[in-house]
């Protein structure tokens, strides 16, 4: 089971996700992105049915930017963020749905405002200040209660996001070893070794 | 396990003195795990028609996106506002559409109804999720706690009350029933309708 | 039965002309000139800009237009159906990254724009694109500059350099003279605003120059670029008159004095 965890602070939102890919009670690998870079300031970490993941992930991924082509300028987040929960929803009713639960995490570069979503393979969408799927949610959201800031320096949000995963790894029987971090901020995305 | 009670929620709607009040909790929740609590349930159609959507939770988003879209279109091609009653027929023929593939949602709708003499008449209606409507002279209910709500309002609920009555009678109501109910609460949200001005209030609630 | 008249049809002439798709080259000519130039390593991308009316909006008029990353389009004819042509070019060009992992190639897209037109020669209920195209770009891991032309017919083929639009044979003709293998960047340029000049008379104003120099990098000049260049360029043309000017006065001397030297020789311009 995937674990993503993903925080908003002072101007920017920090999304991590696990990397290692298994099948059964395997790992088949320990290095798999499982973030997306939607656009110059959009991030999106996806978890759920391997094989709907990254299929879906890369449906979102070709779409936002066939609107940017088409209109110069990229969707901004609250509006991509509801753009891919409706695909998910219409999904949800057709002959096959897209098990994929998502967080969603970008900085509006017209309002210097960092925005976090929470989205699941329902369709279910909510804005948050901070969001977790998979196992990690049980361990990570309660610590996020506690110390999450929004207010919060990217060090000190890194700290925060450190004592979550400090948490999977010590309570969590099967726990992934390795995690993908990446950050959005004003000066786009860029990702980081925690 | 219910697809109702998937994320929980509840809402209740009141009838007072030429006014109406409708209410809801502020939890979105993955069963027992709690998500957000600021999902409001509770959404303006007019000035003075208001929808609330309990049930599952990609289904109150889309629904209230439907329900945008139409009431739309409604206003461009009538060249008018909707009415509540109107609206009621809307809200029911939307969820017939779906009839053997319904939105799991159970709309509690409240507003004031326009009458010839210009006045307003106080109307609340609730409908199931394939859109049976259920018109009621007093309150109406739906969602995870709506048998508490249904137990404390026919406690506390007298005719004409005056707005700020009714706000304290739906708000008790409500903060009551869903603290007997796991899967709402969270805080809670009031709206308050009369004929001049709609008043919203935050309520805060036990948070566990 | 009444349905099987309403249904518009490219049909046959008698002596196997596809009259619609003749039609439709005649609206192509009525559009503004559209030019493409491939150098060593750069592709040109040059266009006559219809002026804008006083209130209007400039850059809500556009010619020249992105598929993807590496590739622009410009297109001459309708400007409506430009646009959808346009939007259909730019789906797969994001569907064919979904579905293969690759960006597609210059000629993919061409084929696959070209493949449309032909498509509405040959249905029912429609009519063909009124539009021809200049698609330009580079292949994916590759330096070698990429220029294509498609019509509404739906023929598509390769070029150095080629026009498209109103007055295009013209600017062709220049081309051919003046076009050479392996140019630089400024002269790819130059050559390019030289033969649009050749048809547009209010020169800068109504240019628009874009560049491609590499996979994924492209650049717009703006006006005062351009301006330098047609500055440039008129200077050259004055110093070749000038020199053309003193060489005829040069010959009509040489011709004055060996009238003079030779009176009464029986020249024309001694008779009287």
């Amino acid at each position: 089971m995937d674990i993503s965890f993903a925080l908003t602070g002072k101007g920017y939102v920090i999304v991590a996700a696990d990397t290692t890919a298994a099948r059964s009670i395997v790992k088949m690998k320990t290095d798999e992105d499982k973030i997306k870079v939607l656009s110059p300031h959009l991030l999106m970490a996806f978890s759920g049915e391997p094989g709907d993941t990254l299929q879906f992930a890369e449906y979102v991924e070709r779409n936002i930017r066939l609107y940017q082509i088409r209109n110069t300028y990229a969707l901004r987040p609250p509006s991509a963020a509801s753009w891919i929960r409706r695909s998910l929803a219409d999904s949800l009713r057709s002959r096959r749905p897209y098990a994929v639960n998502l967080l969603i995490g970008g900085y509006d570069t017209s309002t210097s405002t960092p925005h976090l979503y929470w989205v699941d393979y329902l369709g279910t969408l909510s804005p948050v200040p901070f969001g977790a799927h998979g196992y990690g949610s049980y361990f990570g959201l309660s610590l996020l209660d506690r110390y999450h800031d929004p207010e919060a320096t990217l060090e000190e949000g890194l700290d925060t996001l450190r004592r979550c995963i400090d948490e999977v790894s010590k309570r969590l029987v099967v726990s992934p070893g390795k995690y993908k971090v990446k950050i959005v901020d004003k000066d786009g995305v860029r990702e980081i070794e925690l | 396990m219910s697809i109702m009670e998937y994320n929980g929620g509840s809402v209740i709607a009141m009838v007072g003195k030429d006014c109406v009040a409708i209410a809801s909790d502020l939890r979105l929740g993955n069963q027992a795990l709690g998500i957000a609590s600021d999902f409001e349930k509770i959404f303006p159609m007019t000035d003075r028609v208001y929808l609330g959507l309990p049930g599952l939770a990609t289904d109150v988003t889309t629904l209230r996106e439907q329900f945008r879209y139409r009431l739309n279109m409604y206003t461009i091609k009538e060249e008018r506002e909707i009415e509540p009653e109107t609206f009621a027929h809307l809200v029911s023929s939307t969820l017939y559409e779906r009839r053997f593939g319904p939105y799991f949602i159970e709309p509690v709708m409240a507003g004031l109804q326009r009458l010839p003499n210009g006045g307003y008449k106080p109307f609340i209606a609730a409908t199931d999720l394939i859109g049976c409507i259920n018109f009621a002279k007093d309150f109406v209910v739906a969602g995870t706690a709506s048998s508490k709500l249904f137990g404390v309002a026919e406690g506390l609920w007298e005719p004409d009350l005056e707005p700020e009555d009714l706000f304290e009678t739906i708000a008790q109501t409500l903060l009551n029933a869903v603290d007997r109910d796991a899967y709402s609460g969270w805080g809670a949200v009031v709206h308050v309708i009369t004929k001049d001005k709609a008043i919203k209030r935050v309520l805060k609630g036990r948070m566990d | 039965m009444s349905r099987s008249y309403d249904r518009a049809l490219t049909v046959f002439s008698p002596d196997g002309h596809l009259f619609q798709v003749e039609y439709a080259l005649e609206a192509v000519k009525k559009g503004t000139c559209a030019v493409g130039v491939r150098g060593q390593d750069v592709v040109v991308l040059g266009v006559e800009k219809k002026s804008v009316l006083q209130l209007q909006d400039p850059r809500t008029v556009r010619k020249v237009v992105m598929l993807d990353d590496h590739i622009c389009l410009a297109f001459a004819g309708l400007n409506a159906d430009g646009r959808v042509l346009i939007d259909k070019a730019r789906i797969e060009c994001q569907s064919h990254r979904l579905t293969v992992e690759d960006p597609v190639t210059v000629e993919y897209i061409t084929r696959h724009i070209a493949g449309i037109q032909q498509r509405y020669t040959q249905s029912g209920g429609v009519r063909p694109f009124g539009i021809s195209t200049l698609i330009v770009g580079f292949d994916p891991h590759d330096t070698r500059p990429r220029l294509y032309q498609t019509e509404p017919g739906g023929i598509y083929s390769a070029w150095k350099a080629n026009a498209i639009g109103r007055s295009s044979k013209t600017v062709r003709e220049f081309l051919e003279k003046n076009h050479k293998d392996d140019m630089t960047r400024d002269e790819t340029i130059k050559l390019t605003i030289k033969s649009l000049l050749e048809v547009v008379q209010t020169g800068a104003k109504n240019i628009e120059i874009n560049v491609m120099e590499s996979y994924g990098k492209i650049t717009a000049l703006d006006l005062p670029q351009i301006e330098a260049i047609v500055a440039e360029i008129e200077r050259e043309k004055e110093a070749e008159a000038e020199r053309k000017r003193s060489r005829l006065a040069a010959t009509a001397a040489g011709q004055a004095a060996m009238s003079q030297a030779a009176p009464g020789s029986g020249g024309p311009s001694g008779q009287q």
